[in-house]
């Protein structure tokens, strides 16, 4: 009786296995004689190890946004003026005013990096600071990392109040020329232009890729030669 | 007999309620296999992205059928109902395995394809559209199932060479670096970024820097959670497979191996919170959900 149930329960662990092998046998007894430590050691180390690796993780990315980054320093007073802010409370900004705005290049000579997180808000007081385009081009890069990194830009979607993190991008993006970018506008991910969609709080990132779409064809017309 | 019995109250096996095992196994069947149908129905997620993560959800939807399946099998063998050496019981476990490791390879594949995805999309976002068409996707997702199969049938061919279980695990702990490097890469720069964002001065700037800290935990939290689950749920299944070709006849080794259930008990159930992690972040794939499970007039609806 207890034969058979040996011998059911080691086919049964038997047949548990992806991979069969023949180390876990009767045959080949593991002696427990003897033992220094908890039997369990391996298990309770693994576990010890794997749970300080992920706090250690934790810590070392919440570090990653406390300290400061070497760009910081960069800042000129001037853009003190500028309010990144609600961007896109106007996006449902009239145009024409939008289509003067892109019809500036996207980065000339020594300007500041931070010129690009220029607000319509300013436009709409009246004040024509810097750069729109690049807010456009955030916008637009934004929808194209949102919808792939969402958890990560969740954050600091909060904080820009719209404005993307993704403005470093138009550094690289400067051997692209003004045509390729506008052209390159598309959002990749997902455009819904589907008005039959309710928006959650995510309403950020809808917003984006419905004015890409709009400025992606009037640039159309603006970058043929590409 | 006696060897045995000292194995069984030594470190015994821990076993598993088979209940457990089918709960996780169907659930996540259905909820991967939502994934899969909302992809392919929506055609608004039909880009790349969205198809690495349907990717993604057919390979945990095949390793929740086939788990369940063959617990479903091991049940009727302790039964009775079923021969347990019996051939065509031996051929089917060996399909069953083989679809496992195809499943197993190619889910840390697609995570793989995601982050590369995700990577792409942040530091090439101009040319996004550009590198990632929706051809080259399709020729990506065909070589990731063509190699994951091909792999699977290898490696339950030939399950007994050590150097088969040694690839497998060094497949694992390279994947799992690109994964933590990719993304702890992402987001740094999206921190750098955050920040001057919130350097600018604004009108709310107390607030804002009550938020900066605050989402600044949140971006921490989600690239923890994210990378942590993969590495808690996937890396106790490989020590095990290191245990096994390391120290196969070691008392401690015996012990870790004894909880062999447990581990593949996590493996399923990375399966089961896999969507939350990468589907159900989306709010188009949330809608789409909706819209399939609650919408009763169909002609409306879709």
């Amino acid at each position: 009786m207890s034969d058979f149930h040996n011998r059911s329960q080691s086919s049964a662990r038997r047949s548990d296995y992806v991979w069969q092998y023949e180390y876990y046998d009767e045959e080949e007894p593991v002696s427990f004689e003897g033992l220094k430590a908890h039997r369990y050691s391996i298990v309770i180390g693994f576990w010890v190890g794997l749970a300080v690796f992920v706090i250690f993780m934790f810590f070392v990315l919440t570090l990653l946004t406390k300290t400061g980054a070497p760009h910081q320093e960069n800042q000129d007073s001037g853009e003190k003026r500028h309010r990144p802010g609600s961007c896109l409370v106007d996006i449902g900004s009239p145009q024409d005013e939008n289509d003067k705005a892109f019809s500036r290049p996207l980065l000339t000579g020594p300007r500041s990096y931070f010129h690009f997180y220029i607000n319509e808000e300013d436009q709409g007081h009246g004040k024509r600071t810097g750069n729109p385009d690049g807010a456009r081009a955030q916008q637009g890069t934004r929808g194209t990392g949102s919808s792939g990194t969402d958890e990560m830009e969740d954050d600091v979607e909060e904080e820009a109040g719209g404005n993307q993190p993704l403005e470093g991008l138009l550094e690289e993006s400067k051997t692209d020329g003004e045509c390729a970018f506008f052209s390159h506008f598309n959002i990749p991910n997902f455009v819904n232009l589907e008005h039959s969609s309710t928006f959650g709080e995510e309403d950020l990132l809808y917003e984006p890729s419905v004015v890409a779409e709009r400025r992606r064809h009037s640039r159309d017309a603006h970058c043929d030669g590409h | 007999m006696d060897t045995a019995a000292a194995n069984r109250s030594d470190c015994p096996e821990v076993r598993v309620p088979v209940p457990l095992f089918f709960t996780i196994g169907v659930v996540s069947l259905a909820e991967n296999l939502l994934v899969v149908v909302a992809v392919i129905r929506n055609r608004n997620l039909h880009s790349p992205m969205y198809c690495f993560i349907c990717s993604l959800a057919a390979f945990n939807t095949i390793a929740s059928l086939t788990k369940t399946w063959e617990n479903l099998m091991i049940v009727f063998a302790n039964i009775g109902l079923l021969e347990k050496k019996g051939p065509s019981e031996t051929n089917v476990d060996d399909v069953l395995d083989s679809l496992l490791c195809m499943s197993f390879v190619g889910s840390i594949v697609s995570f793989l394809a995601i982050a590369a995805d995700r990577y792409i999309s942040i530091f090439h976002a101009l040319r996004y559209h550009n590198i990632m068409t929706m051809r080259r996707t399709r020729a990506v997702l065909g070589v990731i199932w063509t190699l994951c199969g091909v792999s699977a049938v290898l490696m339950v061919r030939f399950f007994d060479s050590n150097f088969i279980m040694i690839c497998f695990v060094v497949f694992f702990v390279v994947s799992l670096a690109i994964i933590c490097f990719l993304y702890v890469y992402m987001f740094m720069l999206a921190r750098i970024h955050a920040r001057k964002i919130a350097a600018l001065p604004a009108s709310n700037g107390g607030r804002r820097r009550r938020r900066r800290w605050g989402s600044g935990m949140r971006g921490a939290l989600t690239l923890t959670i994210l990378f942590g689950a993969f590495v808690v749920c996937w890396a106790p299944f490989f020590l095990h497979l290191i245990i096994i070709m390391l120290c196969p006849t070691n008392p401690y080794c015996e012990c870790y191996r004894s909880l062999f259930q447990l581990h593949v008990v996590l493996l399923m159930s990375h399966a089961f919170i896999d969507p939350a992690i990468y589907a159900f972040r989306s709010v188009e794939l949330r809608h789409t959900f909706r819209k399939m499970l609650l919408c009763s007039d169909w002609k409306r609806c879709s």
